[in-house]
């Protein structure tokens, strides 16, 4: 088991997932999120993947019910889209999803098999918006997302934005010791390897 | 006057750095006298001689949780589920990290348990018995993938293991142990062994309760396991942990009285999220409701 300091120190970290870019509390209306693009970044898939990786986890802390779906294909020439379900779209299928999740956890016995609560079914609905996110870096996917739901930005309390000042500055001094100790290793490793070759020398010629 | 070398050796040296300049305005005598004082206190002469003194620890480290930031259940599912975001429900998984406070070489806690909501159903059962014989048929019968005796052997021996669970009649122990897989099945703790109970007459009950049962060992202190998938509920969670737990406990209390375990940290985890130590509550005072949690990823 990794020791605790270190677990903790990365676990001040958990920090990020509550504040930045992406904390925002989606209005009641968007009942899903999707995404696709592919598994390569080639093609200008870079941008949604890194949106995944660092908006999404802030967007489902603060908005845990809704869910989120990621399909990755595998052409560079696919879509990357960007789908957003509301309940007043069109069918009342996504809005359904509430209803229909209780559903199933009374209905289908928990079990270790997927069922349809675990792995979503796909849904036949289609989404209020569709936006191309091709070629579009995470911060433009996140100003997409917010101009077309309407969601309010959750902003850090000082004491937050305090702490993450704190795991920033803490960073900087870390990577300015890191070198410090690699330049000493180095040398002392420097050092060590020439008297092993002057060793050796002396060996050879004896 | 032995004592005085290592100290002259250390002006010497001392000599050598920027503060030479110095030097010659010390008095020497005055060095020696100083050194008898401190001898006298009774300080060890020499680092080696410390060094030789250090014991070798026989437990392993156990750090102090005062510091350690430590979560409810549903806090913990709460961050665990934003970083699982968008990843499949059925393939990532909640595990259990549990950190005892034990010796190194003591024994070690090894058992097998059936969770009220099992994690994963689908093992490839390899069952090791004359293939015409009853038990084959029941272990069949059972959902056994595997079932045979020296066409097993000479799989396994070929470096190919197919299965992740195994188990032995008894009538067939002797014939294994000729065979000679401990190399093979051993370091991936497949050898069967009356100990763990893998050697078992009834056969079909064993593939049966092996079917869905989580089996958990103790290494290095921690013991670790998968209890529960992504897309459970808190509550599913809840009980799933709490029978963990409890069999745990029962395994700690079965040791002779001679050994003491303890449960110092229970961590939970998940295959791509962050590792929280639990402080054994369900939830906190600002924690979401339940419910919010119950849904799809």
């Amino acid at each position: 088991m990794v020791a605790l300091i270190k677990r903790m120190r990365n676990l001040r970290e958990l920090l990020w997932v509550r504040i930045g870019p992406g904390a925002l509390l989606l209005p009641k209306e968007v009942t899903k999120l999707g995404l696709e693009f592919s598994k390569n970044k080639v093609g200008g898939h870079m941008g949604p993947r890194k949106f995944w990786r660092e908006m999404l986890p802030r967007i489902k802390f603060h908005n845990p019910t809704i869910p989120v779906e990621i399909r990755r294909h595998n052409t560079p020439t696919g879509p990357a889209l960007l789908h957003i379900y509301t309940s007043t779209s069109s069918d009342p299928t996504p809005a359904a999803s509430d209803i229909s999740v209780s559903d199933t956890t009374a209905s289908t016995p928990p079990s270790s098999t997927p069922n349809p609560r675990d792995t979503q079914v796909p849904t036949t609905a289609t989404p209020a918006h569709t936006v191309d996110i091709k070629s579009a870096d995470e911060l433009d996917i996140l100003a997409q997302l917010v101009s077309r739901t309407g969601a309010t930005e959750i902003k850090a309390t000082p004491e937050e934005a305090a702490e993450m000042a704190e795991i920033k500055e803490f960073n900087v001094r870390r990577e300015k010791d890191r070198v410090e100790v690699r330049e000493k290793l180095a040398k002392e490793r420097r050092e060590e390897e020439l008297l092993r070759l002057a060793r050796g020398e002396v060996s050879a010629a004896a | 006057m032995a004592n005085t070398r290592p100290l002259v050796a250390q002006w010497s040296r001392l000599g050598n750095s920027s503060i030479a300049a110095c030097k010659a305005d010390i008095p020497r005598p005055a060095l020696v006298s100083y050194q008898t004082v401190r001898h006298a206190s009774g300080k060890p002469a020499s680092k080696d001689k410390d060094k030789k003194k250090r014991k070798t620890r026989n437990t392993f480290r156990q750090y102090d949780l005062k510091h350690a930031m430590q979560f409810s259940l549903i806090d913990a599912m709460h961050y665990i589920r934003a970083f699982e975001v968008g990843q499949n429900p059925a393939s990532a998984k909640y595990e259990m990290h549990i950190r005892l406070s034990t010796l190194k070489n003591g024994p070690v806690i090894r058992n097998r348990l059936r969770l009220p909501h099992p994690v994963k159903t689908d093992f490839r059962i390899c069952v090791i018995a004359p293939p015409d014989s009853k038990a084959a048929a029941d272990a069949r019968a059972a959902g056994a993938a595997l079932v045979g005796e020296d066409d097993i052997f000479e799989q396994v021996k070929n470096g190919v293991v197919d299965f992740e669970r195994c188990i032995c009649h008894t009538d067939s122990l002797q014939k294994l142990n000729k065979a000679g897989l401990g190399r093979f099945l051993g370091p991936k703790g497949l050898m069967p062994s009356a100990k763990t109970g893998t050697v078992v007459k009834d056969v079909g009950n064993a593939v049966k309760n092996m079917v869905g049962g989580s089996e958990y060992r103790e290494r290095m202190g921690v013991i670790r396991m998968a209890v529960g998938q992504l897309g459970f509920t808190p509550d599913e969670m809840q009980r799933n942990i709490t029978s963990f737990m409890d069999t745990l406990k029962k395994d700690i209390a079965q040791l002779s009285d001679r050994i003491t375990k303890d449960i110092h940290e229970v961590v939970l985890s998940s295959t791509h999220g962050p590792g929280l130590t639990l402080n054994g509550e369900f939830k906190s005072a600002n924690s979401i409701p339940p419910k919010e949690l119950a849904g799809p990823l």
